[in-house]
């Protein structure tokens, strides 16, 4: 290794980190000046400058080529901008969402977007990750901050609970993520994802400990993604944490670690052996996520579960092991974000204190659509595209993860999935049923809706749900640009490991 | 630009009719029955070229990458469905007008309507599975809102919901047909795929394909054992049923098996399968009709029959047969709508849909009732009506049908002779005899209700006496296009006396019959328990279905969502035993054979007080006990670190033991008891979980053990602290030159820690404006009490 040329390469590839360097600096500066002002109501509007000026960033950086910066620790190009603008663009619309929800509150400290801005600069590292070293500090940088947001409402038992729960099974997965690298790294004797596959596997000893580790890893990351049957934290965690927060945890969580776990397996793994287990977990987790939110009351965790069903259509593609299941996942992630955070979203705008806490059963919200007609509205278009009602994105994400996998001869697993939509078609419809078609009137011994108590629909956050609605129809009907650039971006020049 | 102005206008207008309706106040229906309107005589215009023939092409690119294109085709089939719902449409929209006057979501209604004539327009019109499959979808959403429009009637939405419920689910078994159909032939465009039949035919594929497509054909259209969601549907405004169930909506799956008619038929499969539903279905609800006194429930048995009948004749596929199919579908949409604007006229007038209690409402309402007794007249098949002609060509596909002439001949003379008698009941039972208190103060409709009953008995009787105007036009490219090939039929209304005219005549005077005896009939206990079985039983089995998948739900949760971290952890830890054996399963389990001769005997010593410490923690009662053993066990693997020569990670390790030691004391000291509350069925589980964790992270950490050992990192530090570091402790170069940015990065860690500190010690002092909403101070173990108490419910 020469270090000569150490500081000069760190200073060339320093506009690789751009994203990075700004939403992390922002967000110091926004816990400085928090420390100073106290919850100064310009912090999140700080945090929604940094993002969107990065998110532009990553928008001009779409086409470029792709390659390695910080020696080969970090990917940039077309593929990492297309992942960070994902999570950009989310945590963008989280902060526009948590205004009003954490005012009305009255949780609106500037640490909490200090908190999404950093763990926004995990989920970068992690979604640019070329080597395992990136890949787990992206993860933990993003699980910490979490944790701490889960359970910031701390006059809440659900809140509390839940972040505790978080934490500790978090914890516990990331012992076996680390464990499963260190495995990983003893076969190979390197960190860095391309190196990994070219590593030789000579001895029954060293296959052994590759795949042991390897299982491991995906164990880790199974969790991270709420696949079964590592989803059990995630109907907990998703009520308890503040809503804007869910619709962030269970979106850009999700595109970040599905975005490291594709560089994994194309880069790191591209054999495919590891077919047969990856398609195994993608029907349990379609099976339990559907299955189970079918029976639930409470909007946020029938979400949650509806969120455990999504990893498993993602998961679909990523069976499939071709480019065009690699890409159809990445448009999946897109869409359900676009989707989710919505959804979430829309939730956040629909919540008062009850009784018993804060109130998310669906039948609180009988006919509410007619009093709030733009958030029915938008809820009714987020709940078709879950389902993948055509012409909306959900139905065109869903195409393209499982037209790869019948492509790949797993018509068994696509026979699943659509199984599986059906079935979910039942409890997203009921959303929109109760939304738009029950009446107060309808539901016995619930409080009747106290409109005063919602948080105040501002224009901003009114505006972030419109305009993920109109981009679910426009992703809906003009997916053929989006879907190109992503099958670009699995092209076997685009995907050269070397910079 | 025809084509696309026929399938996107509707969905501008979908978008428009909110806001537009404002202007056009009385006249909306009319007015907006000018695009429907439009949009026909568009078409019509390419009428000359189908029948010549011809077949147009509109393609857009969607995705290049996958050869998704947004694709367009019309051929005789196509726009002969097409006409028929923008035609149709027309009518409907004017009727609506007039039905819905003065409704304060009028708006709305066109805006729903607009959206589904254009998705039945776009279906009928794609050439792509997948554009095919977005506008069959549409349809159904559009259905959906349309069948829940009174959403405020608890039964309105249950109908709603089933609907789009069943043929969704149908839509999705469509979908997959439609995926395995471009793995066979692979391509989506529908008019390459009716060019490769035989290819699919033979495909191993050919099965699946078959039972997935008519899945979603037999939803849609309302076939047996499906059809228990369309009378339900009757709670929509009249309107929506009139159009839904006449020309488009159960249309859909007709025209479903009518486009893959070439490549899906010619076997015994689809002959059976299709012969045989259909023609169960057509027979079973032409006398369900008889049970219900409800006109929208007659009409809606009698749409069930037409759709079984429809698909008995596309099962047996033979040429007459085609016609007859293409002819009915005419015939029936002229009668079926025009019967069911009527009943809504009624409705709108008189308040009742009841035929036991209307009557004698011809002379409050005589154009419709003429209207009425002239679709009637040809639902039932009389001369010179165009039901005639319908039906004399349906007896002769059944009479000239070869394997099973006297079972169909039998069935459509039997499933018709219900319809004479429905027909009756329809027209006689409402309009004649004497008025009563019911019906005496009936206004009379305003011309937007009885304008397209008019038109459509116009065409019944015109259609009648001239059938042949329609041979060349649309009966010949449409058959034509079924059946794969070109023909040339001829349609008249008189054949002489045939065997079809003998069957025709022994119909009618059986249905007059049947209609004397409906009374009778009606509250006969046999037929009534029949309709308890196959009308309302169909229904509670839907019920049952869905409430069974609930039941899964509820159960799976409480099983695998039980709320308490220790089963979660179990779950996780049994999956990774699972995932990690694999491995172990596939490459052997140490890699060879394990050595213990070169073990030391104070290592043995070391390793054995860890593990009784370990065992220890789990059968101590005492507290001071399990603390201890927690340390034992903890400190002599410490001790393991010392003796294999590693002081710096033995001296980390004993800090960690101590820390833990005394954060466990503080825990403890705070909880009430550590008595367990297992049973021993959980302790097997977790006894069985813990043996397998640990035999799986032995196996592997004796794998590592087998590995050769290298230091790279190590041999680099030694060799170039001096050279490159210029200084003697390794240590210290590493700190601060080697890894000089780490440094600098833990520097910048510790002054943001400084600041957060700050921040912290502020908020402590300064006055808080949260501070009402601060929680009481508690006890700090609280929540790790509670993380397995106050689960909430899943």
């Amino acid at each position: 290794m020469d270090l000569s040329t150490a500081f000069p390469t760190l200073v060339t590839d320093l506009p690789a980190a751009f994203s990075m360097s700004v939403v992390g600096l922002v967000g110091l500066a926004m816990i400085v000046l928090d420390a100073f002002r106290n919850d100064h109501p310009a912090i999140p509007w700080l945090g929604v400058a940094a993002l969107g000026v990065s998110a532009a960033w990553e928008a001009t950086h779409l086409g470029a080529p792709q390659s390695t910066v910080f020696f080969e620790t970090l990917r940039t190009g077309g593929f990492v901008a297309f992942i960070n603008l994902i999570i950009l663009l989310t945590g963008l619309a989280t902060i526009l969402l948590s205004v009003p929800y954490l005012n009305q509150l009255r949780y609106d400290y500037g640490e909490v977007y200090a908190l999404i801005m950093f763990s926004t600069v995990g989920m970068i590292m992690l979604g640019s990750a070329n080597n395992m070293v990136s890949i787990f500090l992206g993860l933990e940088t993003m699980s910490v901050c979490l944790y701490v947001l889960t359970g910031f409402i701390r006059e809440d038992e659900g809140a509390v609970e839940s972040a505790l729960k978080y934490f500790l099974l978090g914890a516990f997965s990331t012992g076996f993520f680390l464990y499963g690298i260190a495995l990983m790294y003893g076969a190979t004797g390197t960190m860095a994802l391309p190196a990994m596959a070219a590593a030789e596997l000579g001895t029954l000893s060293t296959r052994l400990l590759f795949w042991g580790g390897f299982a491991l890893f995906l164990v880790g990351f199974f969790f991270k993604v709420s696949a079964a049957p590592f989803h059990m934290w995630t109907p907990d965690v998703y009520q308890g944490a503040p809503t804007p927060l869910t619709g962030y945890m269970s979106t850009a969580t999700k595109a970040a670690a599905f975005a490291a776990l594709i560089l994994v397996l194309v880069h790191a793994v591209p054999g495919g052996e590891w077919q047969l287990s990856v398609a195994a977990v993608a029907v349990l987790t379609m099976v339990i996520g559907n299955v189970m939110a079918l029976a639930q009351t409470n909007v946020k965790r029938l979400l949650a579960y509806s969120s455990i069903a999504h990893a498993g259509y993602v998961l679909v593609g990523l069976s499939a092991g071709t480019s065009a299941g690699y890409a159809g996942a990445l448009f999946y992630l897109l869409v359900y974000a676009v989707m989710n955070i919505g959804a979430f979203g829309v939730m956040s705008m629909l919540e008062w204190d009850g009784k018993e806490g804060r109130e998310q059963t669906l039948s609180s919200l009988a006919g509410i659509a007619n009093d709030r007609p733009v958030l029915g509205s938008t809820m009714g278009i987020f709940m078709l595209s879950l389902i993948g009602f055509p012409p909306l994105g959900g139905f065109a994400g869903k195409y393209f993860v499982f037209a790869p996998a019948v492509d790949a001869g797993l018509t068994w697993l696509v026979v699943i999935g659509v199984l599986m939509s059906a079935l979910s078609a039942y409890y997203y419809l009921r959303v929109v049923y109760v939304f738009w078609m029950q009446s107060a009137d309808d539901v016995e011994a619930t409080d009747p809706v106290r409109a005063a108590a919602f948080p105040r629909a501002t224009v901003a956050a009114t505006g972030t749900l419109v305009v993920c609605a109109v981009a679910l129809v426009v992703l809906g009907v003009f997916f053929g640009g989006v879907l190109e650039t992503t099958l670009g971006f699995f092209e076997s020049t685009a995907m050269a490991t070397a910079p | 630009m025809a084509i696309l102005f026929a399938v996107f206008s509707g969905f501008v207008l979908a978008l428009a009719s909110p806001w537009l309706t404002q202007y056009t106040g009385r006249a909306t229906g009319w007015v907006y029955g000018l695009l429907p309107a439009a949009i026909t005589g568009t078409l019509a215009t390419l009428v000359g070229e189908v029948a010549a023939g011809e077949t147009l092409r509109v393609s857009y690119a969607w995705v290049p990458g996958l050869n998704v294109n947004l694709s367009f085709y019309v051929d005789g089939l196509s726009l002969f469905f097409a006409l028929l719902i923008t035609g149709i449409g027309t009518l409907i929209y004017v009727y609506a007008g007039g039905y819905l006057k003065g409704h304060h979501h009028l708006g709305r209604f066109f805006s729903y309507l607009s959206m589904f004539m254009a998705a039945m327009v776009g279906l009928v019109l794609a050439d792509n599975l997948i554009t095919f499959y977005v506008f069959f979808e549409l349809t159904s959403f559009a259905s959906f809102v349309l069948i829940g429009f009174n959403h405020d009637e608890a039964p309105s939405r249950r109908a709603a919901w089933q609907a789009l419920l069943v043929t969704k689910a149908g839509g999705l078994a469509l979908l997959v047909g439609f995926i395995l159909m471009q793995q066979a032939t692979g391509t989506f465009q529908i008019s390459a795929i009716l060019e490769s039949g035989d290819l699919i035919r033979q495909h191993s594929f050919y099965l699946p394909i078959v039972l997935l497509v008519l899945a979603g054909a037999f939803t849609k259209s309302a076939q047996f054992p499906f059809y228990f969601w369309l009378p339900n549907a009757m709670e929509a405004p009249t309107p929506v049923s009139a159009y839904l169930h006449s020309a488009t909506m159960v249309k859909a799956g007709i025209y479903v098996m009518a486009r893959f008619h070439p490549v899906l038929s010619g076997t015994d499969l689809w002959m059976w399968v299709v012969g045989g539903i259909g023609a169960l279905t057509m027979l079973l609800s032409a006398w369900l009709a008889l049970q219900y006194t409800d006109m929208k429930a007659i009409l809606a048995y009698t749409t069930i029959m037409a759709l079984g009948l429809l698909t008995m004749l596309l099962g047996l596929g033979t040429e007459v047969a085609v016609e007859a199919c293409m002819v009915f579908i005419l015939v029936h949409a002229f009668y079926k709508a025009a019967l069911f604007m009527v009943a809504g006229a009624i409705d709108h007038e008189v308040h009742v849909r009841d035929i036991t209690k209307l009557g004698g409402l011809w002379t409050r309402m005589p154009v419709t009732g003429a209207a009425a007794a002239l679709a009637a007249l040809s639902m039932a098949g009389i001369p010179p009506f165009f039901g005639f002609v319908g039906k004399e060509l349906i007896y002769e596909a059944a009479t000239h049908f070869d394997p099973a002439t006297v079972a169909v001949t039998v069935v459509s003379v039997l499933a018709n002779v219900a319809l004479v008698a429905s027909a009756g009941l329809l027209v006689v039972r409402p309009f004649f005899g004497e008025l009563n208190d019911v019906t005496k103060h009936a206004h009379r409709p305003d011309a937007g209700l009885w304008f397209g009953p008019v038109v459509l008995a116009v065409f019944s009787v015109g259609l009648g006496l001239a059938p042949g105007l329609l041979d060349a036009a649309f009966l010949g490219p449409s058959a034509g296009t079924v059946l794969g090939a070109s023909i040339a039929p001829h349609l008249a209304l008189w054949h002489g006396f045939t065997l079809e005219l003998g069957l025709s005549a022994v119909t009618v005077a059986a249905g007059v019959g049947t209609y004397l005896a409906w009374t009778a009939l009606r509250t006969n206990t046999a037929f009534q328990q029949l309709e308890r079985w196959l009308g309302t039983g169909l229904d509670h089995g839907y019920d049952n279905v869905v409430d069974g998948l609930l039941g899964v739900g509820r159960w799976q949760t409480s099983v695998l969502q039980s709320g308490v971290l220790r089963r979660y952890l179990s779950t996780v830890l049994g999956t990774t035993i699972v995932l990690v054996g694999a491995a172990f399963y596939h490459y052997g389990f140490f890699g060879g054979p394990i050595s213990v001769a070169d073990v030391r005997p104070h290592e043995w010593v070391l390793a054995i007080l860890s593990v009784v410490g370990a065992f220890g923690t789990l059968f101590f009662r005492s507290r001071i006990g399990l603390i201890t053993s927690l340390g034992v066990s903890g400190f002599g693997i410490a001790l393991l670190f010392l003796a294999f020569g590693a002081p710096d990670l033995a001296k980390t390790q004993f800090l960690i033991e101590t820390l833990t030691v005394i954060l466990v004391v503080l825990i403890l000291t705070t909880v009430s008891s550590v008595e367990g509350t297992l049973t021993a069925s959980q302790k097997a589980t977790n006894g069985a979980v813990a043996v397998g964790m640990g035999v799986v992270v032995s196996g592997l950490i004796l794998a590592v053990l087998k590995l050769p050992f290298e230091n790279p990192m190590g041999d680099y530090y030694a060799q170039n602290t001096y050279v490159e570091g210029e200084g003697h402790n390794i240590v210290n170069t590493i700190l601060v030159d080697f890894r000089a940015l780490d440094t600098l990065g833990e520097i910048t860690v510790l002054l943001v820690a400084g600041f957060g500190i700050y921040a912290l010690l502020r908020t402590g002092t300064a006055p808080d404006p949260n501070a009402e909403h601060e929680p009481p101070p508690e006890d700090a173990s609280a929540p790790i009490e509670q993380a397995e108490q106050t689960q909430q419910v899943p």
